[in-house]
Order: structure tokens, then C-alpha cells, then sequence
């Protein structure tokens, strides 16, 4: 299998609109997840009463896209993701990776996987789980070593790098988790709601580095259940619920075009900044470091960034929200509830 | 190989930063220092029960810390899910297993190894002479180990912790037994009972097989014929007993 | 934090009485409590029984079942004098570690000298003698049995020649054989077989000796 690119880098993937449960797929070069109508039915191992988690799920990726996977709990959206890494199998259906299954050594060579709430060996420091982590993917102990400091130091654990991992916060932990599951350069990056225990600086970090991941070429499936930070994130989306997919697409397809409000993510703004602000109308949320200004129309957002600049505030991340995804979301969900079983 | 011996060698950082090893470790100790206490009560034969105590000691916690340790080895990793981040690895289910029995042996037999050290340190200083006939029954006894731990390991890749324990308990004291199963069978039981008998017996571990103790104390040294077809038997057992917890393993699913 | 440190001094004060009554209590009955301790040693079951429990540990199980008979023989020396229990227990021992050369020679001796009989000190040391048959100390002690309890001079001889033929013998083994041929009957040999229990056998020994030589009028 070549380790060169996907030609279609960069590119827009071609999408597909969905109604119910159909899907519609245009012919593609290889597509680098292909999951094909599949099914995971659980047995309760007492009454045997049949369960099914997931219904029918075909999705398609392609490399250079952020792809969401969106659902309340219990939509299915973990159990999808199991069956992609080979941790559980589906009871109907195929999944590909580049061609090949699920489990398949060469596949899981290029694959990086954030599980949900993650958990890593307590008794390790930092650096001694990467360390292992390379060890698991044939990396020679200085790549590895190199590697390591440098994602530690990415995702600002450089001071806590020695620290054993039973001492780390949940927000260190999932910061280590996107180490781990960057640490071998994969091509593609199977997260499972990785900006859980994330503060706002954080999660704006971690969405900066999926962006600099799909500008590499990369591929990003993320599960979450907070819809509207993944909004600005995902390229695509597939909404879960219930094990079945009601809709999938482009967001802004799935949302129409239009833009609500803009969201701006600062370092601090003083106490009168803050009422200044509240004075004109925008919405101000956050205390110590961290705070996001929502500011209503175009044009006041040219005001309020000239403002922070003068006042020499550091602006994180500026975002645009549409018609938000939740609120869609919650619409799409009620209307199938009514027409359901 | 390198997956495996990663696995391994993280088995036995944890195991070594796990409080139980510490604990036997001291036990281990205390039983020395306290036969050391028994042997003037003996009558002449303080050098035997120095040793004898030693080398059944010895065994009888190593053994103890495989299936303790080992029973939760797996549960542990289910429960906390630590086990997901690694098997979406390129690592094979089998590797993984491996790894783990590998890094619970080497701590068990370390353990053991350490203990006789010990022991015979402590048998030449009181007694003036080193006791090197036990380094056959010793090395006999890190394969049995090697036994019991793979039955721990295969167990805890399927069951809960309680079930291995129990399981592993069974699985030495019936290979122990295993001669004198067969003898009783013989004596007077109807066919059928005694078809199953054997081919149970033949099945089990015959764990005897490595238990030269008795040797040690009187000086006897471990024949090489021995020594061979115990290391043999001992790894062909071991490879069945990896082989299928490995099976199973691949086999199971994580809800 | 009042009410903790009450309810905590309340606790242990609690738990110290408990104990106390119970030591008290097992203090009464320790003569009780003894005679059951010493029954158990009847429990021992054949030594074959037992072999099957110590499930590989043999060897340990036999230096526990020794410690406990020469606990048992120390006490009755010191009280009553009666050791019946004493050929059961070193039968269990050599059961289970029929390499063990001290029960077979202790048990022997103790049977034969204050039990007053020889048999079955005999039985036992032969049963050692088929075990090992290469260990030259039990056929010696075979001999001196027969030379000093039962006074059959040509069977002792037979012994003491037998054990002076094994690899690894004292040389004094082939002085007895010469002297048990020539000088049946004689006390002086009787004395040197005390004088070679006092140099080589246990303390128990040793003291049983030493009264053998003064009775015999040997200071």
C-alpha cells in the first residue's frame, strides 16, 4: 500500500444528500473509510432479548475532511467507531480502511484513535506512554523520543511530561490522548468526543490542530454530542440517533447559508470591557481566562475586534454561527420520533 | 516481537509499581528470618528446615502473586478501558496476550529468583556452606510458574478476576493431584469413569513434574534428563495454553 | 471533633476488654486446649494422606510434622514420660520425605529406649533401610538397637558389617562390625556404642546416653 497521499487532498469531497436511511453514493477514487451498511445487533446474554445499537450506517471518507459523526447519547455513534478500529464486530455489513478490514496491521499503522473519557496506564508518566505508544508502531525509540516532546510541547504537557499519568487532570488527559493519537502521523484520526473535559482554550486548540491535520491531507471522523462547537470544525456530518443515520451532508448544506452571530474566543477582558460590551448589546460568558463576546451583525464585529486590538486583548478564535446545528439537530430528531415505531 | 516485548515490559513496570509485589516481598523475607527462629527447635535438622521453609515458601508466594495479580491483570484493563487506546494499535490480539503473560512471568519468576537468593545467602551464613543444589529445583520452579501463569492469563482473558483466581487455585492444586487422580481412577472405578479420568489426566499439567524440592534439601542434583524433558514439557504446555488464550482473545468483543 | 475522639477512645476501649476476656478465657482452658493440640497429632492421617494435601510441598510438610513430634517428645519428657504418639508421627514424617534420615533414627531410639519397644524401632528403621538403601547411618543404628535392647549379638554384627560396606561411612562403622563379630556379649562394647551415640547423636540423645553410661558404671 503506498504511503503517498490521496490525490484528492485539498479538494472539496463530493457529498451526498440523504433522506431516511437511503444512501446515495457517487462513484470516487478509494475512499479511505468506506463503511457499508452496517449493523450491530447485541444479544442480552440472560433473556437473550435482541438489542440493536446500530442500524444500517454507510458512510464514506475521503482524505483532507473533517468528518462529524453526531448523535445524543446512545445514538450509536461509539459503537460505530468500535467497529471501525476492530474492537467490536458488525453483525452485518463491511467496513474498509483504504481497501483492507478493520483490524488490519497496515491499516492501523496510519490510523490515530482518541477513545471517549480516555484512560491511560496510570502508573506511566507522559513521555513512558508515548514511549510505548512507539514502541507499538515500530517507531525506532529516538523518532519516538522526538516525536513526543514535540506533541507534548504542542499541546502545552511539556512541564508535565515526567509526571505519572494517575496525576493528570481530565483535561491533561485528553490533551495526552490527541498525543497518543497523533504520534505516528496518521492518515487518518478516528476521535471519539475529544473536546470532553476541554476548556474553551483547549477545545480552541484542539480544533486548530484537526484543521492543521485536514490541511496535511489527513482525515478526521469525530464523534460528539455537543453539536454546536463542531459545527465550525466539520466539513460533513451524519446525524445519529437511535443506531440509524437521519441525515448526512455538508453543514452547511444540511444548515442553509446565513450567519446568526459571530463567536469570538479571547485570553481576558477587564470587568468594564465586559459591561462596556454587555452595554452594546453582545453577550459576554467567561470569568479569569477565557471569554467568549458574541456579537450579532458583521459590521460590529469589525468594532469589537478593532476595540480588543486597541486594547491589546489577545484574540484566540473568531466563529461564525449559522442557524446552529443543535437547533436543527433537535428539530430532525423530534420530526423522526414522531414518524418512528 | 518488539509489540510483545512493549506489552511485556510495560506489564512489568505496573506489576513492580503495584503494592502487592512489595507486600509478598516482605512475607517473603519475614518467612527467612523466621525459619532462621525455627531451626534451633529442630533438633540437629535446622539446615533442612531452613531450606525446605525457603523453597516452599517461596514458591507458594510467587505462585500466589501470579494468581492474584494475574486474575485482575485483564479485568483491570477492561474495567478501566485502557485496554481500547492499545488494541486500536497495530498490535495483534495474540501480541498483546503474549505480552501480558510474558510480563507476569518474569515478575513472578523475579520474585522467586530473589527469594532464593535470599535463602541462600541466608543458608550460608548460618550453616557455612552455600546450598547450591537448589538452583535445579528453583529453575523447575520458575517453569511451573510459567504454568500457572499462563492458566491465570488465559482465564482472565474471558472471565472476572474472582473466576481466575479460583480457577488458577484449581489449576495447581489439580496438577498436583494429578498422579493420585489417576491412581484412584484405577482402582475399581466403572470404564466409562476411567476413560475420562485419563483423558483428563492427560490433559492437566502434571505440575509434579517440577517439583524437585525434596532434592534440594537432601543434596540430590537435578538429573540433566530431567531438567530437559521438564523445560520441554513445560514450554509445549505453556505454547497450548498461550495458543488458545489467544483464540479466545481475538474473539471476544469490547461493548 | 469532640464526638470523634470520644467515640474513638470508646472504640479501642471496647476492643482492648474483648481481647483481654478472650485471653482470659483461653488462658483457663489452656490445659484443655493442650491435651486437644496433642490429640490432633492422632488426626495426622497416614503419612499417605497427608502426602496428598501437601500437594508438592512434601518436603515442608515433613519439617512441620517433625518440629511438632520433637515438641511433642520435649513436653512428655518434662511431665509424664509417655511418648505413644511418637511412632505415628515419625511414621507420617519419613512418609513424606522417606529421604529424612533423623525420624527414622530418632523415632527408632525413642521407641526402643523409652518405650521399651525395640520392635517397632526396628520396623521403622527398616522401612528407612528400603528406602535408602545406600544410607549407611540406619543400618547402623539397626545394629546398636538389636546390640543394646534385644541383645542379639549376631544380628547386630550382621548390621554394623552390612553398614561397614556402604560408601561414605564413619570410619567407627567398621571398628563396631570388627568388635559385634568378636566380643558378643561384651559390656565394653555396649559402652562404646553409648560413647558413639554421645558423640554424634541429638541432645535428646545425648542425655538418654549419658544415663545409659552411668548406669553401666562409666563416669
Amino acid at each position: 500500500m503506498s504511503r503517498e497521499r490521496d490525490d484528492s487532498r485539498g479538494k472539496q469531497p463530493w457529498s451526498a444528500e440523504v433522506q431516511g436511511r437511503g444512501v446515495m453514493r457517487e462513484v470516487a477514487p478509494l475512499p479511505v473509510l468506506e463503511v457499508n451498511a452496517v449493523a450491530k445487533v447485541y444479544r442480552d446474554p440472560m433473556t437473550l432479548k435482541p438489542f440493536t445499537a446500530v442500524e444500517g450506517i454507510s458512510l464514506s471518507l475521503g482524505g483532507g475532511e473533517i468528518f462529524g459523526l453526531l448523535g445524543p447519547n446512545g445514538a450509536g455513534k461509539t459503537t460505530t467507531i468500535k467497529m471501525i478500529l476492530g474492537l467490536t464486530r458488525p453483525t452485518r455489513g463491511t467496513i474498509r480502511i483504504w481497501g483492507r478490514e478493520p483490524g488490519d496491521r497496515a491499516a492501523r499503522m496510519r490510523l490515530g484513535y482518541l477513545p471517549e473519557n480516555p484512560c491511560f496506564y496510570d502508573h506511566l508518566s507522559a513521555r513512558e506512554y508515548l514511549g510505548l505508544v512507539g514502541s507499538l508502531f515500530d517507531l525506532a525509540s529516538g523518532t519516538a523520543r522526538r516525536r513526543a516532546d514535540e506533541l507534548l510541547k504542542r499541546l502545552g504537557l511539556e512541564a508535565d511530561a515526567r509526571k505519572p499519568l494517575r496525576k493528570f487532570s481530565k483535561g491533561m488527559t485528553q490533551r495526552l490522548g490527541i498525543c497518543q493519537a497523533l504520534l505516528n502521523e496518521p492518515d487518518i484520526l478516528i476521535l471519539d468526543e475529544p473536546m470532553s473535559g476541554l476548556d474553551p482554550i483547549g477545545r480552541a486548540d484542539m480544533k486548530q490542530i484537526l484543521r492543521e491535520e485536514r490541511a496535511r491531507g489527513a482525515t478526521v471522523l469525530m464523534s460528539s454530542h455537543v453539536l454546536a462547537e463542531t459545527e465550525t470544525l466539520c466539513d460533513r456530518v451524519a446525524i445519529l440517533h437511535r443506531g440509524r443515520v437521519l441525515e448526512m451532508g455538508d453543514v452547511r448544506g444540511l444548515l442553509g447559508a446565513g450567519v446568526i452571530e459571530w463567536e469570538i474566543t479571547v485570553d481576558a477582558i477587564s470587568e468594564t470591557a465586559a459591561a462596556r460590551l454587555r452595554g452594546e448589546g453582545h453577550r459576554v460568558d467567561g470569568a479569569g481566562r477565557g471569554w467568549v463576546v458574541r456579537v450579532g451583525e458583521s459590521e460590529e464585529l469589525q468594532e469589537v475586534l478593532r476595540g480588543f486590538t486597541k486594547d491589546g486583548v489577545s484574540i484566540h478564535s473568531v466563529e461564525p454561527r449559522r442557524p446552529s446545528l443543535e437547533e436543527h439537530f433537535v428539530r430532525t430528531i423530534q420530526e423522526s420520533g414522531a414518524g418512528s415505531p | 516481537m518488539n509489540r510483545v516485548l512493549a506489552i511485556a515490559r510495560n506489564t512489568i513496570r505496573e506489576a513492580v509499581r503495584e503494592r502487592l509485589v512489595l507486600v509478598l516481598g516482605l512475607f517473603g523475607f519475614a518467612l527467612l528470618i523466621g525459619s532462621q527462629a525455627l531451626s534451633p527447635l529442630a533438633l540437629g535438622e535446622g539446615r533442612k528446615v531452613v531450606i525446605d521453609f525457603g523453597l516452599a515458601g517461596s514458591m507458594l508466594l510467587a505462585t500466589l502473586l501470579a494468581v492474584f495479580l494475574g486474575s485482575s491483570l485483564l479485568h483491570k484493563e477492561l474495567e478501566r478501558r485502557t485496554v481500547y487506546a492499545i488494541l486500536a494499535k497495530p498490535i495483534r490480539r495474540e501480541e498483546f496476550i503474549l505480552g501480558k503473560f510474558l510480563g507476569l512471568w518474569v515478575t513472578t519468576a523475579a520474585l522467586l529468583a530473589a527469594m532464593a537468593v535470599i535463602l541462600a545467602l541466608v543458608v550460608t551464613v548460618s550453616y557455612g556452606e552455600t546450598p547450591w543444589s537448589i538452583l535445579g529445583p528453583v529453575g523447575l520452579s520458575v517453569m511451573e510458574l510459567g504454568i500457572v501463569t499462563a492458566v491465570v492469563v488465559l482465564f482472565s482473558s474471558f472471565t472476572t478476576p474472582a473466576l481466575t483466581a479460583f480457577f488458577g487455585i484449581c489449576a495447581v492444586v489439580v496438577g498436583h493431584f494429578a498422579e493420585d487422580l489417576r491412581y484412584f481412577a484405577s482402582r475399581g472405578a466403572p470404564p466409562l469413569a476411567r476413560a475420562i479420568t485419563e483423558t483428563v489426566y492427560w490433559t492437566l499439567p502434571h505440575l509434579s513434574v517440577f517439583n524437585a524440592r525434596g532434592l534440594a534439601v537432601h543434596g540430590i542434583p537435578v538429573e540433566p534428563a530431567r531438567m530437559i524433558f521438564a523445560l520441554t514439557y513445560g514450554m509445549l504446555y505453556i505454547a497450548a495454553l498461550m495458543i488458545f488464550a489467544g483464540t479466545v482473545f481475538r474473539r471476544r468483543e469490547f461493548r | 471533633m469532640e464526638r470523634l475522639d470520644r467515640g474513638l477512645l470508646l472504640g479501642l476501649a471496647l476492643t482492648g476488654l474483648l481481647v483481654a476476656a478472650a485471653a482470659r478465657l483461653e488462658m483457663a482452658e489452656r490445659p484443655r486446649l493442650d491435651k486437644i493440640h496433642e490429640e490432633e497429632l492422632l488426626y495426622y492421617p497416614s503419612g499417605f494422606a497427608v502426602r496428598q494435601a501437601a500437594l508438592g510441598y512434601e518436603t515442608a510438610a515433613a519439617d512441620i510434622a517433625w518440629l511438632r513430634g520433637i515438641q511433642y517428645y520435649g513436653e512428655h519428657r518434662l511431665t509424664d514420660q509417655k511418648y505413644e504418639l511418637i511412632g505415628h508421627v515419625m511414621d507420617v514424617v519419613t512418609e513424606l520425605d522417606p529421604a529424612f534420615q533423623e525420624p527414622y533414627v530418632f523415632g527408632a531410639f525413642v521407641m526402643a529406649q523409652e518405650l521399651k519397644q525395640p520392635e517397632r524401632g526396628l520396623e521403622l528403621l527398616e522401612r528407612g533401610i528400603r528406602a535408602n538403601p545406600t544410607n549407611w547411618r540406619l543400618c547402623f543404628e539397626a545394629g546398636f538397637l538389636h546390640y543394646v535392647c534385644r541383645h542379639d549379638y549376631a544380628t547386630a554384627a550382621q548390621f554394623f558389617t552390612w553398614a561397614s560396606r556402604m560408601p561414605g561411612h564413619d570410619p567407627f562403622v567398621d571398628r563396631f562390625a570388627a568388635f559385634a563379630h568378636e566380643r558378643a556379649g561384651d559390656r565394653g562394647v555396649a559402652i562404646l556404642l553409648w560413647k558413639q551415640v554421645l558423640a554424634t547423636g541429638n541432645s535428646y540423645m545425648q542425655d538418654v546416653a549419658r544415663h545409659e553410661l552411668g548406669r553401666l558404671g562409666e563416669p
